[in-house]
């Protein structure tokens, strides 16, 4: 603790360790934890860890949980949830496939719409949010069920099916399948460039959120509202900004479903947007706000996509599928919990 | 973080953007240009559709669709409603009932779940047509006829199939955790495939995620020739699978949609078995009106079968052309 | 809880030139028909410490939204060097010079000391897109303001949440000296702590004066006002029972102001005539009441 005295303090930093310091860290538990479910699933098959096996569940990892986990974990540090994440993925990617494959909008003006879409969707979660002080979990809610209704019943109006296909039929898509959905062949693996992207972001999110004014205004409007508000931070501006944030994340994984395929179906989402969340929450984000990481979220996802491919090869049951998750991400989670109870008590 | 931009050029660039990239019609690749016409038949018939489809599903979408089109060709009025759980279901059944209609279809995934509310359409008078599923029960609830497809034949048809092109580890993706209907065509195959059966779960919501999980089971599992899938847009994603696992295995899917007949076309997909969900939707209507107009009952009462019809290359062009639409 | 012992000679800058730091005259406020604030006048002096005193409800907390720039006065006017001014957000009487202590110290607890001492107004260094938060910079610079405060830091990574609550109003009061601040309002930063800790706050708060600031230390307890304060408003219900000099009122009489002297009496005899123990406090209460006065 400090103390009002005048001596000079730096003997007292000398023994909290390099371990201890790792361990105060968010994300630690979650890597403690993708360490032990890849030892686990490794033990159970081979194919795990062959090339092919790790581009597969690397795939599952990033696209669309790691990279929306990224900005789910930002909002969440900032306090508050996004329920229509899931299905605002779905929006984004069904906009830009309808724009150009009914409306005949060059592929490169629909994405540049869709991105205003997008951010206009995220703009008014956060507007409602910050305006009504209701919480996120309601607002977003209401988001969650309007927009699962707009990508169904939009897309049956304009298509009369519930997919959008055939975008890889039209002139300018090949580039951008190239930026968003090739492959890289290491060993014998396809490796999705997703996972690249993915790495990206999480980088991007991580520096954003430690090294910027923008990231110490998020951990602040998270931890406590009113104290940042009086201290000049702009609480409102910083949560709708991590909305859009998120939307806009929306939006590139969208695109890339569908970039990927050429067609992607209305009902996408549904469900991914608490995958999104429990990512981030085994990566250390506290469900609370004020505290967590953006790597421990991206970790969180990578645990998400271990888990839910190495059941397949490990050639368990599948009709007990979600048990398996279940219990793996409870395991992970409360891991994680020991973890930062241990660490807290080395604090003091 | 929000700088201000200033508004006026960006609208500006935008629009030029917009409109530089002007429609061209290289890109309104789904655009149809011959729509089917309907007629007026003039019947003037109020029917009430509910099903237990949910709204995403393009199976169906396309039962909504031949009804729907069966409403305008005979001149009915055609409301339709839907929803998964057998209590809504009857719920709006009830509701369909309190408005006294000339007649109504039920489809009962979950017969015993909708019994209740059958059983009072028929004491109300009202002619009652099940379609699609509750094919064992339709005839003790008290209702004209059933018009579906028999799962287990449907699934013994693939299985047979599958047999001839030699088939002997083959895996069964279910993309709906306990829909019995699924569970009895992955036993159908089995009876008449003579090898090993594997179910694999998936999420019908995630296909992406369907894609990586069939990707891994085969590369888990080398011996895997066969892969049965039990939707059509399963079938796409199973089909990168397969590719992208490096894979030998042979694909068969039920139902079917543009890009199954397409992969169908191109020889990626063996063949499709379709229950013709069209007709299901289409019929019921009809056979009601015929009913009530001139108490007409096609074959007497016996269920009708619309399918399986089976979808292999000779067909798929034929077939794929009508796809677009949304009727099969 | 008067044996905290604030050395009061110490203080070195004590410019008293003409116009005072800031001047509150004839301020009003109504909320509907309700008044929360009736005909307030004070004024505050660099280098001077102007303690506000009142019971829950007496008005305090309208009274630093006046000042911190939440809420605009009905009548009476501000003047800051004897220039009136006007505050419309708090963000310029934040410019002004005015810096605001809350109860709640706006502090985040879950963030590190740096990260707290810079918040709102961090420090960047790089360009576009890759301006960021010079966190080196903020670190060294919360060490040293913390050390001018004559507080030593073991580390500025500490959560702030894992501070004592003294160690907390310390920071808040660093971080408000550093951004510049000519007029500290603290809003009771003693009212939850112990006899210690308060000592500590008020040293700090010694030690902002001795800086040349200007001080308005809101509080209800007397003994923490009397040995800091250069001039005591006391408020009660919206009123002012006086605006005094140091010189013009005696700890005593500020005690027995602030608890509403006859009402008091009459509390005490009124628990002297229950049982043993209340009793006992009763005493006690009225020996208080004559011995101040």
């Amino acid at each position: 603790m400090t103390t009002a005295t005048a001596t000079r303090g730096d003997e007292r930093i000398a023994h909290v360790g390099l371990l201890r310091r790792q361990l105060v860290k968010p994300e630690f538990g979650a890597l403690v934890g993708a360490l032990v479910i890849f030892v686990f699933f490794w033990t159970q098959s081979s194919v795990f860890v062959s090339s092919a096996g790790v581009a597969n569940w690397l795939d599952a990892a990033s696209i669309p949980f790691g990279i929306m986990a990224v900005p789910v974990a930002m909002l969440m540090i900032g306090g508050h949830f996004d329920l229509s994440a899931g299905v605002q993925v779905a929006t984004a990617g069904l906009a830009t496939g309808i724009m150009t494959t009914y409306w005949g909008l060059n592929v490169y003006a629909s994405l540049v719409v869709s991105l205003l879409l997008m951010l206009a969707i995220g703009f008014v979660n956060g507007y409602l949010v910050t305006r009504t002080g209701l919480p996120s979990f309601i607002i977003t809610l209401g988001m969650f069920l309007g927009l699962q209704g707009v990508n169904i019943g939009a897309t049956k109006q304009v298509t009369n099916k519930v997919t959008v296909d055939n975008l890889n039929l039209v002139p300018g898509y090949q580039f951008l399948k190239d930026v968003v959905g090739s492959t890289i062949t290491i060993g014998g693996g396809q490796f999705p460039i997703a996972i690249l992207w993915w790495v990206l972001f999480t980088a991007i999110g991580s520096w954003v959120l430690l090294k910027t004014r923008f990231g110490n205004w998020t951990f602040a409007t998270g931890g406590d509202p009113n104290a940042s508000k009086n201290v000049g931070v702009p609480t409102n501006r910083t949560t709708i900004a991590l909305f859009m944030i998120t939307s806009a994340m929306a939006w590139f994984v969208g695109n890339t479903l569908i970039l990927r395929s050429g067609s992607l179906q209305a009902q996408f989402g549904v469900g991914t947007e608490l995958i999104f969340i429990v990512a981030a929450v085994i990566g250390g984000c506290l469900l609370t706000g004020g505290y967590g990481s953006v790597i421990g979220a991206s970790v969180g996802a990578l645990i998400f996509g271990m888990t839910q491919q190495g059941i397949v090869y490990a050639g368990w049951d599948s009709d007990w599928f979600k048990l398996f998750v279940g219990v793996m991400l409870l395991l992970a989670v409360l891991a994680n919990q020991f973890v930062r109870r241990y660490a807290e008590q080395s604090r003091r | 973080m929000l700088r201000r931009v200033p508004r006026a050029p960006l609208a500006a660039a935008l629009a030029v953007v917009v409109l530089a990239s002007a429609c061209s019609s290289a890109n309104s690749v789904n655009v149809q240009h011959n729509k089917a016409g309907g007629g007026k038949g003039g019947y003037k018939y109020d029917i009430a559709v509910v099903t237990h489809g949910g709204t995403g599903d393009s199976f169906w979408s396309i039962v909504k669709a031949g009804a729907v089109q069966a409403g305008k060709d005979m001149g009915d009025k055609l409301t339709y409603e839907s929803n998964g759980d057998p209590n809504t279901q009857s719920q709006q059944i009830d509701a369909a009932i309190n408005r006294k209609p000339d007649g109504i279809v039920v489809s009962m995934a979950n017969p015993a779940g909708v019994k209740a509310a059958v059983q009072r359409a028929v004491a109300a008078g009202i002619p009652v047509i099940t379609i699609n599923a509750g094919q064992a029960e339709s005839k003790s609830f008290g209702a004209l006829t059933h018009i579906g497809s028999d799962e287990g034949v449907a699934g013994q048809a693939v299985g047979t199939e599958l047999k001839k092109d030699g088939a002997k580890n083959v895996i069964c993706v279910v993309q709906e955790a306990g829909n019995v209907s699924l569970e009895q065509r992955c036993a159908g195959v089995k009876a008449t495939l003579g090898g090993t059966i594997t179910n694999l779960q998936v999420d019908n919501n995630n296909l992406p995620g369907a894609q990586q999980i069939i990707s891994a089971k085969l590369q888990q599992d080398k011996s895997i020739d066969g892969v049965v899938t039990l939707g059509a847009q399963v079938a796409t994603v199973a089909e990168k699978a397969i590719a992208s696992a490096g894979s030998k295995a042979k694909l068969a899917t039920f139902d079917l949609n543009a890009d199954v007949a397409k992969a169908v076309v191109d020889g990626k997909i063996l063949f499709a078995v379709d229950q013709q969900p069209y007709l299901q939707g289409y019929l019921a209507v009809v056979m009601l009106t015929q009913y009530k107009s001139n108490l007409n009952v096609l074959g007497g009462g016996q269920p009708v079968l619309t399918g399986p019809n089976l979808i292999t290359k000779e067909n798929a062009a034929a077939v794929l052309k009508l796809s677009a639409g949304g009727t099969r | 809880m008067a044996d905290i012992e604030v050395t009061e000679d110490k203080a070195a800058p004590r410019n008293d030139t003409d116009a005072p730091l800031l001047e509150i005259r004839g301020v009003t406020k109504a909320f509907g028909s309700v008044i929360s604030l009736a005909d307030i006048s004070t004024t505050v002096r660099a280098g001077q410490v102007t303690c506000v005193l009142g019971d829950n409800g007496a008005g305090k907390s309208t009274f630093i939204k006046l000042l911190s720039g939440v809420y605009r006065p009905d009548q009476g006017e501000l003047l800051m060097d004897g220039e009136p001014v006007r505050f419309g957000t708090p963000r310029e009487a934040l410019d002004a010079g005015i810096a605001t202590v809350f109860q709640d110290l706006a502090v985040v607890p879950l963030m590190s000391i740096w990260r707290n001492f810079f918040l709102g107004s961090e420090p960047t260094k790089g360009r576009g897109p890759l301006r960021r938060f010079d966190a080196e910079k903020a670190k060294q610079i919360t060490r040293s303001e913390m050390a001018d405060m004559g507080i030593d830091i073991r580390d500025v990574d500490q959560p702030v949440g894992t501070l004592s609550g003294g160690e907390r109003q310390s920071v808040a009061i660093a971080r408000a000296v550093h951004f510049g601040a000519r007029l500290l309002i603290l809003d009771e930063p003693t009212s939850a702590l112990g006899v210690k800790q308060a000592g500590v706050v008020l040293k700090y708060i010694v030690q902002a004066r001795d800086k040349g600031l200007g001080v308005i230390f809101i509080t209800h307890n007397p003994h923490h006002a009397y040995p800091v304060g250069d001039r005591f408003l006391l408020l009660k219900r919206g009123k002012s029972l006086g605006d005094f000099a140091k010189s013009e009122i005696s700890l005593p009489e500020l005690t027995r102001l602030m608890a509403g002297g006859a009402e008091l009496e009459q509390l005490a005899h009124e628990l002297e005539r229950e049982g043993d123990k209340s009793g006992a406090l009763g005493r006690e209460l009225l020996e208080d009441t004559k011995t101040l006065g």
